[in-house]
C-alpha cells in the first residue's frame, strides 16, 4: 500500500509516493538514484555499507522501512561535503590512505561523523566502538582511525602533524594521493551495481540443492511462462563450450542434464526477467530433478582409493612432490625428529562488494562485459569459447571493484553474463546475493599438513618431510596448481639438508576453492611457522634465534631446490623484529607476573603470550614472463597510458600513474591511465601473484621511456638541438640551457602525426631472459620475506583471545607509495587475523554474513609497520610484491602468541574460544595425569 | 488503530527485525504502525522507585542515559551487546523483549533486573512481570496486532544491590552470544546475607532462561566464595544449551556457564557490598554534617 511520504534527505525537501514497508536502502538507490549508499548484505544488517544519518543518527538503511523517516532528516554520503567543499572526515580518509576498495567508505564517513558531532575528541576505543558495526575488509581499520583522528583534530581547531599522510602530487616513494579516491568519499563512484541501463534485463540463477547429485531432468515451462520473464536459459542453450576456460578443468558454466552438480549452489539454469521480482517469481517454478549421491567434506577421506568419485577422473586433482638430498638419513641421524599435524578451515573472501556484473552490446556491437576480474584477457578468451565467437567480438571492462582478494578471479559471472546478453541482445545484470557469494563463489583450500623435521644437536634443521592435503572443493578453479604453492609454505625460507615434500589437491564436495589471498602459501606457512615455535619452546630456544639461524641466505638453495632469484634478506627482516619481540614480550611478562594484582573484575586468569612468525612469499608466479603496457601522446599534449592491471581496491591505477609520471618526468594530472578493458588495453597478464607493480609496473615504465625518447628526439628535431638538454616542463619541452627554446606537446603530437609516426608506443617486461633456456625454474624464483610479531590476551577461563599489538615487518623493496603499502599490511594482518581466530566457513552450515565472522574494529590489535627496503633487481624502482606476503605471517604469529599465553599448542585454526579452551584443558588434564 | 485494523496491523518500533521477518515471510501485514513517534514512548523516567523506559527507547538512548550505570550496571553493558552500535541506535529493548529470542542480550539482562513491563489493549492496562511474556523461541504471549508494550519498568538500585553482566562471543560485536549472563543480588543491609538472587541466561533454554535453584541456593546465607561456586554448578546443572556449529558446542557452553555465572556474581556481589559501604559513608556524613 503504497502513500505519500515526506522527509529530509541532504537538506532538501523530498516527497514520494512509496510503499512505507520498502527498505530506506532501496529507495535511496533505485527511486532517488543517490547510490552512494552501498548494499553488502542480504537486508541482514550484517555489513553496515547502508548507514546513513536520520536526525544525525547512524542507522542501517536495509533494515529501515522507509515510513520511519516520514519528518525526519536524512544525511547520506552525498550531502556530506558542502557543495565541492568537502567534509573535514572526506579530506582525511584521501589523505590517511582510509579509501581502498572504497565499497565501505560512504558508511564509515557516516558513522564517522555521528561519533564526532557528538563527541569532538573521541579515544582510539570510542572510534573503534563506533566503526564496530562497519565491516572493512581492505584496509584493516587503522587508517580510517587515523582519518577520524586527523578530522576530529581539525574540527576542533587543533594543530595537526600531516607528515604522515598524502598529497595529491607527490612522487616515488612519498605518500599520493588515490587517484579514485576523491569519487569514492563523495559516493560518485560507480560500481556495477550502481549502473542501470535502459531495457537492463535482471538475472538470476538456479543452483543445485544438494552437495552431490546427477541431474536427471529441467523442466523450465511453468518458470518461463511468468509475466516479465524473457528466457530461461540452461546448458542447451550454450553455442559454444560449456565450460570456464583455462580457468576450471570439467568445471561446465551450467549442469547439463545427466552431468553432476558436486556443491551445493552448482548452476543449473538462468532465469532472466524484466524485473528482479519476475525473476524471484519464476525461480521456485523451475524444476529440477536429481539423483542424490554419496557426498563428503573431508579430504582426507575423499583421496582414499576407495572414496566416492567426485572428480570425472578420481578425486586427486593435482599433485607437486620436491625431493632432494637423503631425507632418510637426514632425518635417522638428527637429535630431534618433531612430527606435527596441523589444519586449517574453509574461508570465504567476503569482499564487500558481492559479485555483480554488468553485460551489453557495445557500439560496434561486442558483447561486452563489466565486472571485477583479475584478468579480463582471459575472461574475454573463456567467454568468447562459450559463446563461440572470436575474442575480438568480445570486450571486459574492469570497472570500480569493492574488494576481490582472489574471489573475484572466477570467470563464472562474467560468462553467464555475457551469455544472456549474447542470447538476449539485451543489456542485463547478474548480482549475487550475498548468500549465493557464500554458496558458490571460490573459497580458501582447508588444508591438513603432517611434517617431519629434524634438528640437529647445534639447532639446525635437518630433514623436512612434509605432507600436504588441500581440499579444493567441487570443482578445479585452479586449485590443480595449489600444490605448489603448498610446497613454498611447507618448506619456507630455511636451510634444509634434504626435502621430501609432497603436497596434494583433492575433490570434496566443498564449495569450489579458488585463489585467495596468498593462493595455497598461508596455510602450510601457518603449519611450518608454528612448528618452528613448537621445536623452539621444546628446545627452550629463542624463535628468533632459531629462525635467524637457519634463515635461508641469498644465493643458496631453497628447500625448493633452486636459489631465489631475486634480493632477498630473510635476516635483516628477522634483525628488524628483534626489537620489538623483545619490548611486547616484556610487557607479557610484566603483565603475567602482575596479575592477580589487578582482580577487579576477577579477571586475574588472563594471560598474555607473544608470537613470531616469519615467511617467504613466491610472487610473479608463472606464466606469462613477458608482458606488456602501452604509452600514447594525446593530440592535445596529455598522456595515456594503456595496461591491464586491474584496481579492485589495492591501489594499482595510483601506482601505475606514479610510474608513468616519473617515468616522463611530468606531474600526474597530465597522465591519464587507461586499465583493464580489452577493447583498449593490452595484455598485461593476470593481477595475481602481486605482480601488478613488478610486471605491469615495469612495462609501464619502459612504454613511457620509449615514448618520452620519441617525444625528445622528435622535439630536439623540431627545435634543432640536441635531446640531451631537452626536459618537459608542464606541457612543453623545453632547452634547459636556453630557456627561449621550446615547444608544446600538442605541436609534437602535430609534427609526430605528419611525419607518419604512431603517438602510440609499446613497453616491453620480460623476465625470460633472467632464467636462460634449461636454467628456468617451472616457477618464477622471486621471494619477498616478512615477520610478524603478536601479543595476546587470553582468558584461561572462557578460552577467549584477543590481538592486543601486531609488529609488521616486511620487504617491499621500495615502497612505491608507503602509505598505500602499509594500508595493504594492516588489511592483511587484520585478514590473518581473521583466519586465526574467528573466520571458518562450515560446508553446509554456513550461509551466509551472519554465519561468518571477519574482524570488526573491535578486534583491531595496534599495529606497528616496519617497511624493510632490500631493493629488487629488476622490479621498477627497486619495488617487489607486497598485496598477499603482508597476511601470509599475520596468523602463525598470533597462533603462536596464543600457545605461548596458555602454554599448550593449538593444531587448528581458527581458535575459537572453543578449541582454545580444549587445549588448555587436555594441558591440564596431561599434568594431572603425569 | 491496531483495533480497526483487526488483525492486519503490526506494531513496530526500532523496526530492525520488521523487514527481515517480512523477507523470511514469517508474516506479511497490510500496516505498520511505528510507535516511536510518540514522545511519552521515548522518554526513560526516573521514578522514586522505578525506572520507567518507554517502548521507543533504544538502546543507544540507553547508553547515552547518564545515572543508569549506577541504577543497573548490568544493564549498560548489555545494552552495548546487541548487535552493533548502528543497530543500538535503531533497535529498541521493548522490541528485544517482544522477539522473545532465548539469547536476546535484552531479554536476559530484563530478567535479572526482575523488569515489569507495561502491556495496553483492549482490555486495559497492566503491568507484568517480564517473564510471563516468553513463551517459546521467539514466541511471546504479546500479539504485535493488537497489544502493546508501552513501558519497561524496573527498580531503582538501592543499598545492598548489585547487578552484573557477562558474555562470551565468537567475535567481540555484531554477533550472537554463545552464552550470556545477568545476575542481581541483594544484600541484607544488617548482615550482609544474600536476601535474593536472580541469575539470568542465554541460550541454554527455549525461552530467556532463569536459574531457580542457583538462585535458592545462595538466598538466606552469606556469600561465600563456596556459596557463589556451588550456585555457579547449579546453574549449569539447570541449563539445558543446545550444539551450534557457527558458535559453539553444547559442551563448551555448559563449560562456560559456571565460569561466567560466578565471575558475574562476584562482580554483582561487590558491587551489592560498595553500595552498602557508600551508604554507611553517607550516613556518617550525614550525621556529622
Amino acid at each position: 500500500v503504497s502513500g505519500y511520504l515526506a522527509f529530509s534527505l541532504n537538506g532538501t525537501e523530498v516527497r514520494l509516493c512509496v510503499d512505507p514497508s520498502r527498505p530506506l536502502l532501496d529507495v535511496l538507490r533505485d527511486d532517488l538514484g543517490l547510490t552512494g549508499t552501498k548494499r553488502g548484505c542480504d537486508y541482514e544488517g550484517e555489513c553496515g555499507a547502508c548507514t546513513v544519518l536520520i536526525d544525525g543518527r547512524p542507522v542501517r538503511s536495509c533494515l529501515t522501512p522507509v515510513g520511519k523517516v516520514a519528518g525526519r532528516r536524512v544525511l547520506t554520503v552525498e550531502g556530506l561535503a558542502d557543495g565541492e567543499c568537502l567534509h573535514p572526515l572526506q579530506q582525511a580518509f584521501l589523505e590517511t590512505g582510509a579509501v581502498q576498495c572504497g565499497f565501505c567508505t560512504p558508511g564509515m564517513l557516516l558513522t564517522a561523523k555521528a561519533l564526532l558531532d557528538r563527541n569532538p575528541d573521541p579515544t582510539r576505543d570510542e572510534m573503534l566502538e563506533a566503526l564496530s558495526g562497519n565491516l572493512c575488509r581492505c584496509t584493516g581499520y587503522e587508517s580510517i582511525v587515523r582519518a577520524i583522528s586527523l578530522a576530529a583534530a581539525r574540527i576542533r581547531g587543533d594543530a595537526v602533524d600531516v607528515a604522515d599522510s598524502v598529497s595529491p602530487e607527490s612522487s616515488i616513494g612519498g605518500g599520493t594521493m588515490r587517484s579514485d579516491a576523491l569519487a569514492k568519499v563523495t559516493g560518485r563512484a560507480r560500481f556495477v551495481e550502481d549502473v542501470v541501463l535502459e531495457g537492463m534485463l535482471h538475472v538470476g540463477v538456479i543452483r543445485s540443492p544438494h552437495h552431490h547429485a546427477r541431474l536427471l531432468q529441467l523442466d523450465v515451462t511453468a518458470a518461463a511462462r511468468v509475466a516479465g520473464i524473457v528466457r530461461i536459459i540452461t546448458s542447451r542453450d550454450l553455442p559454444g563450450d560449456n565450460g570456464l576456460g583455462g580457468y576450471s578443468r570439467d568445471e561446465p558454466l551450467l549442469a547439463p542434464c545427466d552431468g553432476t552438480v558436486r556443491m551445493r549452489g552448482a548452476p543449473v539454469a538462468l532465469v532472466v526477467g524484466e524485473t528482479l521480482e519476475a525473476v524471484r517469481t519464476a525461480a521456485p517454478l523451475v524444476r529440477a530433478e536429481y539423483e542424490v549421491l554419496p557426498h563428503t567434506f573431508d579430504a582426507e577421506e575423499a583421496v582414499r582409493e576407495d572414496a566416492y568419485p567426485i572428480g570425472a577422473g578420481g578425486n586427486l586433482l593435482g599433485s607437486e612432490r620436491v625431493q632432494w638430498g637423503d631425507i632418510t638419513a637426514s632425518l635417522a641421524t638428527s637429535e630431534r625428529v618433531f612430527h606435527t599435524t596441523y589444519r586449517t578451515a574453509c574461508m570465504e573472501h567476503t569482499a564487500l562488494e558481492r559479485e555483480s556484473v554488468l553485460s551489453y552490446l557495445d557500439d560496434d556491437g561486442r558483447v561486452t562485459i563489466v565486472a571485477g576480474n583479475h584478468e579480463p584477457h582471459w575472461a574475454q578468451d573463456y567467454a568468447a569459447a562459450t559463446l563461440a565467437l572470436d575474442p575480438a567480438d568480445v570486450r571486459v571492462i574492469v570497472p570500480p571493484t569493492g574488494g576481490s582478494f582472489g574471489g573475484k578471479q572466477d570467470p563464472w559471472p562474467l560468462i553467464a553474463a555475457g551469455v544472456v546478453t549474447y542470447l538476449t541482445r539485451h543489456p542485463a545484470r547478474l548480482i549475487y546475493t550475498r548468500n549465493e557469494s557464500f554458496d558458490a563463489s571460490p573459497k580458501r583450500h582447508p588444508y591438513r599438513v603432517d611434517f617431519e623435521i629434524g634438528v640437529s644437536r647445534e639447532g639446525l634443521f635437518t630433514g623436512n618431510r612434509a605432507r600436504v592435503i588441500a581440499n579444493t572443493g567441487a570443482y578445479d578453479a585452479q586449485g590443480f596448481y595449489i600444490p605448489s604453492y603448498a610446497l613454498v609454505g611447507s618448506g619456507g625460507a630455511y636451510r634444509w639438508q634434504a626435502v621430501d615434500m609432497l603436497a596434494q589437491s583433492v575433490y570434496t564436495n566443498n564449495p569450489k576453492c579458488g585463489q585467495f589471498r596468498g593462493f595455497g602459501t598461508p596455510q602450510s606457512t601457518f603449519a611450518l611457522e608454528c612448528t618452528l615455535d613448537e621445536i623452539a619452546e621444546t628446545l627452550d630456544v629463542d624463535p628468533l634465534e632459531l629462525r635467524l639461524r637457519n634463515a635461508l641466505r641469498e644465493g643458496k638453495r631453497s628447500a625448493l631446490g633452486y636459489p631465489v632469484a631475486e634480493s632477498f634478506d630473510y635476516c635483516r627482516v628477522l634483525e628488524a623484529a628483534r626489537p620489538a619481540y623483545r619490548r611486547l614480550q616484556e610487557e607479557a611478562e610484566a603483565f603475567n607476573a602482575r596479575r592477580g594484582e589487578r582482580d577487579v573484575l576477577m579477571r586475574g586468569r588472563h594471560r598474555m603470550g607473544v608470537g613470531l612468525a616469519g615467511m617467504w612469499y613466491r610472487f610473479g608466479k608463472s606464466g606469462a614472463l613477458r608482458v606488456e603496457a602501452h604509452a600514447e601522446l594525446a593530440s592535445d599534449g596529455h598522456f595515456r597510458v594503456f595496461c591491464s592491471a586491474p584496481d579492485y581496491g589495492q591501489g594499482t591505477n595510483t601506482v601505475m600513474s606514479q610510474l608513468a609520471a616519473e617515468a616522463l618526468g611530468v606531474s600526474r594530472d597530465l597522465v591519464e591511465l587507461i586499465n583493464a578493458d580489452t577493447a583498449l588495453t593490452p595484455d598485461s597478464g593476470i593481477q595475481g601473484a602481486s605482480r601488478s607493480t613488478y610486471w605491469v609496473g615495469n612495462a609501464v615504465c619502459g612504454a613511457c621511456r620509449n615514448l618520452l625518447l620519441r617525444v625528445i628526439a622528435t622535439a630536439a628535431e623540431m627545435l634543432d638541438c640536441s635531446p640531451e638538454v631537452l626536459c618537459i616542463v608542464e606541457q612543453r619541452v623545453v632547452c634547459r640551457t636556453d630557456a627561449s627554446l621550446s615547444v608544446s606537446l600538442e605541436s609534437i603530437a602535430r609534427e609526430l602525426t605528419a611525419m607518419g609516426h604512431p603517438l602510440r608506443v609499446q613497453g616491453i617486461f620480460d623476465a625470460s631472459p633472467l632464467f636462460p633456456g634449461g636454467e628456468r625454474p617451472e616457477y618464477v624464483p622471486f621471494f619477498v620475506s616478512g615477520a610478524h610479531v603478536a601479543q595476546v590476551i587470553v582468558d584461561l577461563r572462557t578460552g577467549e583471545a584477543r590481538v592486543r599489538r601486531v609488529v609488521a615487518i616486511h620487504d617491499v623493496g621500495r615502497a612505491i607509495n608507503p602509505v598505500d603499502a602499509r594500508g595493504q599490511i594492516e588489511g592483511g594482518v587484520v585478514m590473518g587475523l581473521g583466519a586465526a581466530l574467528t573466520e571458518e566457513y562450515i560446508p553446509g552450515i554456513t550461509r551466509g554474513l551472519s554465519d561468518y565472522y571477519p574482524p570488526t574494529a573491535y578486534d583491531l590489535p595496534e599495529i606497528e609497520v616496519i617497511l624493510v627496503e632490500a631493493p629488487s633487481r629488476h622490479g621498477p624502482h627497486g619495488a617487489k610484491g607486497l598485496g598477499e606476503a603482508c597476511m601470509v605471517p599475520s596468523t602463525p604469529a598470533i597462533i603462536n602468541g596464543v600457545c605461548r599465553a596458555i602454554g599448550a599448542r593449538l593444531r587448528e585454526i581458527p581458535a575459537t574460544p572453543e578449541r582454545v579452551l580444549a587445549a588448555i584443558d587436555a594441558r591440564w588434564e596431561g599434568e594431572q595425569a603425569v | 488503530m491496531l483495533q480497526q485494523w483487526r488483525g492486519a496491523a503490526r506494531v513496530i518500533a526500532g523496526g530492525t527485525d520488521v523487514l527481515p521477518d517480512i523477507r523470511r515471510h514469517k508474516w506479511q501485514p497490510e500496516c505498520l504502525v511505528d510507535i516511536t513517534g510518540i514522545p511519552e514512548l521515548g522518554d526513560v523516567r526516573f521514578s522514586a522507585e522505578w525506572i520507567e523506559v518507554g517502548a521507543a527507547v533504544t538502546f543507544a538512548d540507553l547508553l547515552a542515559c547518564d545515572g543508569l550505570e549506577r541504577e543497573a550496571a548490568a544493564l549498560v553493558p548489555a545494552a552495548r551487546s546487541v548487535g552493533a552500535p548502528g543497530i543500538q541506535h535503531q533497535a529498541t529493548w521493548m522490541g528485544n523483549i517482544v522477539q522473545s529470542m532465548p539469547a536476546a542480550d535484552g531479554a536476559i539482562v530484563a530478567l535479572a533486573l526482575e523488569a515489569e513491563v507495561c502491556i495496553v489493549d483492549a482490555v486495559g492496562t497492566r503491568w507484568q512481570p517480564v517473564e510471563t511474556v516468553f513463551t517459546g523461541p521467539g514466541v511471546c504471549t504479546i500479539d504485535p496486532t493488537s497489544q502493546l508494550i508501552t513501558h519497561i519498568r524496573f527498580p531503582r538500585a538501592r543499598p545492598g544491590v548489585g547487578t552484573a553482566w557477562r558474555r562470551v562471543a565468537r567475535r567481540a560485536t555484531l554477533v550472537l552470544p554463545i552464552v550470556n549472563c545477568a545476575v542481581k543480588v541483594v544484600l541484607n543491609p544488617d548482615e550482609g546475607d544474600v536476601a535474593a538472587a536472580v541469575i539470568a541466561m542465554g541460550p541454554v533454554a527455549p525461552r530467556p532462561f532463569r536459574a531457580r535453584s542457583a538462585e535458592a541456593a545462595l538466598r538466606g546465607g552469606p556469600p561465600t566464595q563456596e556459596m557463589i561456586e556451588a550456585a555457579a554448578w547449579l546453574a549449569q546443572e539447570e541449563a539445558d544449551p543446545r550444539s551450534n556449529p557457527l558458535r559453539a558446542s553444547r559442551t563448551y557452553r555448559l563449560s562456560v556457564i559456571p565460569v561466567l555465572v560466578e565471575e558475574a556474581l562476584t562482580l554483582a556481589l561487590d558491587r551489592a557490598r560498595d553500595s552498602l559501604v557508600v551508604t554507611c559513608r553517607r550516613a556518617d556524613t550525614a550525621e556529622g554534617g
